[in-house]
């Protein structure tokens, strides 16, 4: 568990953050997001005291951090950021097993827990592990980034845009893999992004920061539905907030059981997302879509009006 | 295997086997050196003293250098620590102000005060070689990739962990490549200290231009490009290949 107390740092005269307080509570994965510059960064890197707090108190497991040596800290909070910062003069696994060798973990126990960490990243042992870092991708160098930050198997994971250096379809891919391995780990996890579609995807609570404030926090839906100001309606996207929502709503959420009426030709997934039964239907031309599940049998079925919120308080359109 | 380390190595061995032979040099020399100097009683300078020579030159130029490398090398990373981050700029200007500083000038000051022989010699190659090595060592420590340096406090490794697993071996090749500068250089300059007394390769040259024996002159000469070509074509050797 992460608490910051209203927590504040000045860079000379500037307040870079104001007093901000929040509690990540284990397991859950937050995002902070905002405009460049807005503090969420320097946030970050006061969990792991690479920047040190001037005011209020921040405490991980009721520890206050300040009680931890700076380096003994930071070996038990993994840490992910956007350049990788793998060292170009080490293989990938000797990348990843830096940590645990910091932690003076015997040889083999290093080894085993590198190629445990390659397979969990999808990163074949063989083909990868004397790999240098200037012979990856973008998107491999990010996966030996994040499976080094997991190394010592860390609680608490801090992550810096980790995906913001890669290509549209990478970083889909690596959102969803990161999901799956949060489902699995369940980490807690602080992670800063100035992508919007990314923040709602992945967390569990949102923060929004302006000038080294928080303006709002809250879980995605509430911020979505509720936006405190025109600040953060803008941030979510203005007008597209209902497509934004509509895209972490799932279909299962909004289907309806087959009814005997005769099932539509056009149909999604029952794990799509709201806005892409909204993409089908609009391909399509359709108003009614059958749900299917895994082996294409149909499950359900999702009208255009479920979708726009008139079955919102539950089933009452039928 | 054997064949490729020798292909390797190949450069640095002709360049030292060429200067032993002209070291051990003998008879076969002479119709080569009677046609720069024709008229000359004596043209080959006595052996003996040329291989005398070159071990007091190459350890003149070893005792310099190191030292050189231990002061320029070290002084570069207690500048760039937290702590003497203060005297960065005091110690670049130091080490730009060692070389614009003529060898001669230094040679000069220095006699007075060490006396004539090899120490003079020594200083002065000291302070000349020590500007290559330090800008080239601040330039490979301050080209740090921020982001590695971020990495590397963020995973907790602590400062000595830092220098010495990431920063100097990083910084490895561009610090290799200013100490061979400052060497290669050095074999060369080191010639002068025969102006001062100090016995070297430059011996030759001195008592040629002494004699108007140009013969001498050629051997001492010559003798000291092939210490520096092999020396610099060793160092080639050592930076380190990668990808």
């Amino acid at each position: 568990m992460i608490e910051l107390k209203s927590v504040t740092k000045r860079f000379g005269g500037e307040t870079a953050v104001d007093a901000i307080s929040l509690t990540v509570n284990r397991g859950e994965l937050w995002a902070l997001v905002g405009t460049s510059g807005c503090g969420k960064s320097t946030t970050l890197r006061m969990i792991n005291r690479l920047i040190e707090h001037d005011g209020g108190e921040i405490h991980i497991d009721g520890r206050p951090i300040r009680e931890f040596d700076g380096k003994i800290l930071r070996r038990r909070i993994g840490y992910a950021i956007q350049s990788t910062g793998l060292f170009p003069h080490w293989t990938v696994a000797r990348n990843i097993g830096l940590v645990p060798r910091l932690l003076k973990w015997p040889a083999a126990r290093v080894n085993a827990r590198v190629e445990e960490l390659m397979a969990l990243l999808g990163l074949s042992v063989e083909q990868f592990a004397d790999k240098y870092p200037s012979q990856l991708s973008g998107g491999q160098a990010q996966r030996v980034g994040v499976a080094r930050a997991l190394a010592a198997d860390p609680d608490i994971l801090l992550m810096d845009e980790p995906f913001g250096a890669l290509d549209p379809i990478t970083r889909k891919g690596l959102q969803a893999e990161l999901r799956d391995l949060q489902s699995r780990l369940q980490k807690t996890i602080v992670f800063v992004t100035h992508d919007m579609d990314e923040a709602l995807a992945l967390a569990d609570r949102l923060v929004v920061m302006n000038a080294g404030r928080i303006v709002q926090q809250g879980r995605p839906l509430e911020l979505l539905r509720a936006p405190a100001d025109d600040f953060v309606a803008s941030l979510l996207g203005g007008d597209d907030r209902g497509l934004k929502e509509a895209a972490i709503t799932r279909v299962a959420e909004r289907m309806q059981p087959l009814s005997p009426r005769l099932l539509p030709q056009a149909r999604v997934h029952r794990d799509a997302t709201l806005r892409q039964a909204l993409a089908v239907m609009f391909r399509e031309h359709a108003d009614r879509l059958a749900v299917v599940d895994d082996e294409a049998m149909p499950v359900g079925e999702l009208s255009l009006r479920r979708i726009v919120g008139a079955g919102r308080e539950g089933g009452s359109d039928t | 295997m054997s064949m490729a380390l020798l292909t390797r190595w190949s450069a640095p061995l002709v360049w030292l086997a060429l200067l032993l032979a002209l070291a051990l040099g003998g008879e076969w020399l002479e119709p080569l050196l009677r046609w720069s100097e024709p008229d000359a009683r004596r043209l080959l300078y006595p052996q003996a003293d040329l291989l005398t020579l070159l071990a007091r030159h190459v350890q003149v130029v070893a005792i310099a250098s190191g030292l050189a490398v231990v002061i320029g090398v070290g002084a570069a990373i207690l500048v760039t620590r937290p702590g003497g981050r203060d005297f960065l700029p005091l110690v670049a200007q130091f080490a730009s102000m060692g070389q614009t500083f003529p060898p001669v000038a230094v040679l000069a000051l220095a006699v007075p005060v060490l006396g004539f022989g090899t120490w003079p010699i020594i200083v002065a190659l000291l302070l000349y070689g020590l500007l290559p090595i330090v800008r080239n060592t601040l330039a490979g420590l301050e080209g740090l990739d921020p982001a590695v340096d971020e990495a590397a406090r963020g995973m907790g490794m602590g400062g000595d962990q830092r220098l010495w697993q990431v920063e100097l071996p990083l910084a490895a090749p561009i610090i290799l490549a200013g100490i061979r500068t400052s060497v290669t250089v050095n074999i060369a300059t080191a010639a002068l200290g025969a102006t001062v007394g100090a016995s070297n390769l430059g011996a030759p040259i001195i008592a040629g231009i002494v004699n108007g024996n140009t013969a001498y002159i050629l051997q001492g000469a010559v003798m000291i490009g092939l210490l520096a070509l092999a020396v610099d074509s060793l160092f080639a050797r050592l930076v380190p290949a990668r990808q």
